[in-house]
């Protein structure tokens, strides 16, 4: 029987239709285009900022002022990123040339010291063949936050590594974007399926949770470190992100607010109203919490009367992690990691 | 009496247990699409002992109390250990044409399992690695003698590892000479690791009543040696796990060629970086000679020529787990998405989805 083409057209239609109506995969499409890429394409951005700002600041054009403001607002995007970090900047060791966290024995100070007497000044050669340790925010935030360093009297020091520090971090924000770029780069990996890394947008979206939830873990151990969680419930106010420039809370909203992006979106493929009430307040709640912090971290871990507000805060964390952990992944029937978390 | 194959034709009938087996002979083979063997979850956290076909259909999922990790099958008989997952108390010996839980392998006292056993060839006895609880950390091999008539393990005395933690074990081509990769992490009976600033990892060649061969070492001591496979000529590769700094890159897959000592597999650094420190199951394709490996906690798997170390395929694969040799290539499952096939020839890489279920797979699979 022959199949005439006004009787294929509508067949085709439907077809059509019914695969753009895959509401996993318009999901997973939002993400990839609203929220994962354009966090990249600003941490990207304001990389280079930061690099105007150092130069500027380097040839006596800007205030100290302005380099600060100009860190802060990388420091601000990197951290929205972390729960977007899927794909190629959570790989290949990437992250750790971003920030060097937790520094349990004060290895920014002496790396960047020990660098700077062995090769000044220091070219950007030198910087891209050093550890990972020197070549990141956390070494900037040092030269320009920590009480030892005089940056006015030690430019001539210290700015051949701020401008490197830059730079690599400019190249390596344009290197991830060109990864995401292409008929093999990670947006079409998220956006048709099947592809060499998922087999269905279910898997994306696995994968797009995973990270998530993971950085939500990481948020906890954020505030729980410097609580002195895994310290017998001693104080650790060093071990604080970005404890220097005094930014741990910020930091801690601006990964949140990623998190929540994520969720912005997710919402809809909930099948629970009540699961969905549930989310929505533990991030309101969470969030509330977070803006409510009257100091700095790195002082109130170090204030017995702010404890309970910190286990509160964590407790929070600690029920919304959960909650998308365990019942927002039985709620979409999507399975968020297994070897990967507990291997042998 | 070494139990052997010629011995079960002739005896089959006189024994219970065999002869509760007697369609042994008219199981195997039969043009079957291979049998996957691998430890499994459900989305509820259930353990199973599971079994499929590699074309999708299922033989068995056995529902079990303690997750399990590595499966020593039978060299002839169709029955199978699944090996308890450290710090288990318990393993499963398991027939393989139904499923039947023919045994709970209850662990010595003092004693759990590490997941990885081994059936010697001639069938009558299994090699585990274990962990004394009364020395935590000491190795030793637990071994079992299959008992012919009632078809269960039984348990019959230990020889030392001649090392701490020890993980998965193989036999050399000798078949008689196994290699115990000694992880160097010493835990009390639970999965915390009491010892990371002073591991001692080892590789081990021994033989099976318990003479040392060969002891020998990494230049990095957080480097945990974990898994292992063995070639025909007795080229042993491992993979390691790394305890120490995250940001570090160090190597993680080894080689120990006949007659050289051991030493690093020569990957380079930026494949190293893409496995997060992480390696986990390892096989080799003795005809082509090529070794595969998962590195799940980088989503990544790779294969490499056993004998230049060229790279071969070097892939994203979400949370990869357990591979094993099928056909031309290599079948890999999945801890969180689908599982594939992938083969190298002639400069291609051929890959296509397998049609077994998505995700849940535990870190080692065995096909046959």
């Amino acid at each position: 029987m022959k199949m005439r083409m006004r009787n294929v057209l509508p067949v085709l239609l439907a077809m059509l239709v019914a695969a753009c109506s895959d509401p996993r995969q318009e999901v997973t499409e939002q993400l990839t285009n609203q929220v994962l890429l354009p966090a990249h394409e600003k941490w990207h951005g304001s990389n280079a900022a930061l690099l105007v700002a150092t130069e500027g600041f380097c040839a006596g054009e800007l205030d100290v002022s302005a380099l600060e403001q100009a860190f802060y607002r990388t420091l601000q995007q990197w951290s929205y990123l972390q729960p977007l970090m899927i794909g190629p900047m959570a790989e290949g060791n990437r992250s750790w040339q971003v920030q060097f966290w937790p520094d349990k024995r004060n290895m920014v100070a002496r790396q960047v010291e020990d660098l700077l007497a062995a090769a000044s000044p220091l070219s950007q050669e030198a910087l891209e063949g050093a550890s990972v340790v020197v070549q990141g925010l956390s070494a900037f935030e040092y030269v320009v936050f920590d009480e030892a360093v005089d940056l006015t009297s030690q430019g001539d020091r210290y700015c051949p590594l701020l401008t490197g520090i830059a730079r690599h971090q400019q190249a390596l924000s344009g290197e991830v974007l060109s990864l995401w770029a292409g008929s093999e780069g990670m947006t079409v990996m998220l956006t048709a399926f099947p592809n060499a890394r998922f087999a269905s947008a279910d898997e994306a979206l696995g994968s797009i949770l995973r990270t998530q939830i993971t950085a939500v873990d990481v948020l906890k151990k954020k505030l729980g470190v410097p609580m002195g969680r895994l310290n017998q419930g001693v104080a650790q106010p060093w071990q604080a992100e970005a404890w220097r420039s005094q930014h741990s809370a910020g930091n801690l909203q601006a990964s949140l607010s990623g998190a929540q992006a994520v969720w912005e979106r997710v919402r809809s493929l909930v099948a629970s109203a009540d699961l969905v009430t549930r989310i929505d307040a533990a991030y309101q709640d969470t969030g509330k919490k977070l803006a409510a912090l009257p100091a700095p971290l790195v002082t109130l871990v170090q204030e017995p009367e702010q404890q309970s507000q910190l286990q509160s805060l964590y407790d929070s964390l600690d029920n919304l992690e959960t909650l998308q952990q365990v019942e927002l992944a039985r709620d979409l029937g999507i399975q968020i990691g297994f070897n990967a978390n507990d291997g042998d | 009496m070494t139990l052997t194959r010629r011995h079960l034709l002739g005896m089959g009938a006189a024994l219970g247990g065999v002869a509760a087996l007697g369609g042994w002979a008219f199981w195997q083979g039969k043009g079957q699409s291979p049998l996957l063997l691998s430890a499994r979850n459900d989305d509820a956290g259930k353990h199973y002992c599971t079994g499929y076909f590699l074309d999708g259909k299922r033989a068995f999922a056995t529902p079990v109390a303690e997750r399990c990790h590595d499966v020593a099958r039978h060299p002839f008989l169709p029955l199978a250990l699944f090996v308890g997952r450290r710090p288990a108390r318990e393993s499963y010996l398991i027939d393989l044409r139904d499923g039947g839980l023919l045994q709970i392998v209850r662990g010595q006292p003092q004693r759990h399992f590490y997941g990885h056993a081994v059936f010697h060839g001639a069938g009558e006895w299994l090699y585990a690695t274990e962990n004394d609880l009364n020395e935590p950390g000491r190795g030793v091999l637990g071994r079992y003698r299959l008992d012919q008539g009632n078809l269960q393990l039984v348990h019959e005395g230990e020889v030392p590892t001649h090392g701490v933690g020890p993980h998965q074990l193989a036999w050399m081509p000798d078949g008689e000479s196994l290699v115990v990769a000694n992880g160097g992490i010493r835990t009390e009976g639970s999965r915390e690791k009491t010892n990371l600033h002073s591991m001692s990892p080892s590789l081990v060649v021994m033989d099976r009543h318990g003479e040392l061969h060969s002891k020998e070492t990494l230049q990095h001591s957080q480097s945990s040696i974990r898994h292992l496979a063995v070639a025909s000529d007795g080229t042993i590769i491992t993979g390691q796990q790394y305890q120490g700094e995250a940001w570090e890159t160090v190597p993680l897959l080894a080689v120990k060629r006949p007659e050289q000592p051991y030493q690093p597999f020569p990957v380079g650094a930026s494949q190293l970086a893409m496995m997060d420190q992480y390696t986990a199951s390892i096989a080799i394709h003795g005809e082509r000679r090529q070794v595969a490996m998962t590195a799940p906690r980088g989503n990544r798997f790779f294969v490499w020529d056993l004998d230049t170390a060229e790279t071969l395929v070097d892939v994203p694969m979400e949370d990869c787990a357990g591979v094993g040799v099928a056909g031309d290539g290599f079948a890999v499952t999945s801890g969180q998405g689908r599982c594939r096939y992938f083969s190298y020839q002639d400069g291609q890489v051929a890959s296509h989805w397998l049609d077994l279920p998505g995700g849940w797979w535990d870190n080692h699979l065995r096909l046959g």
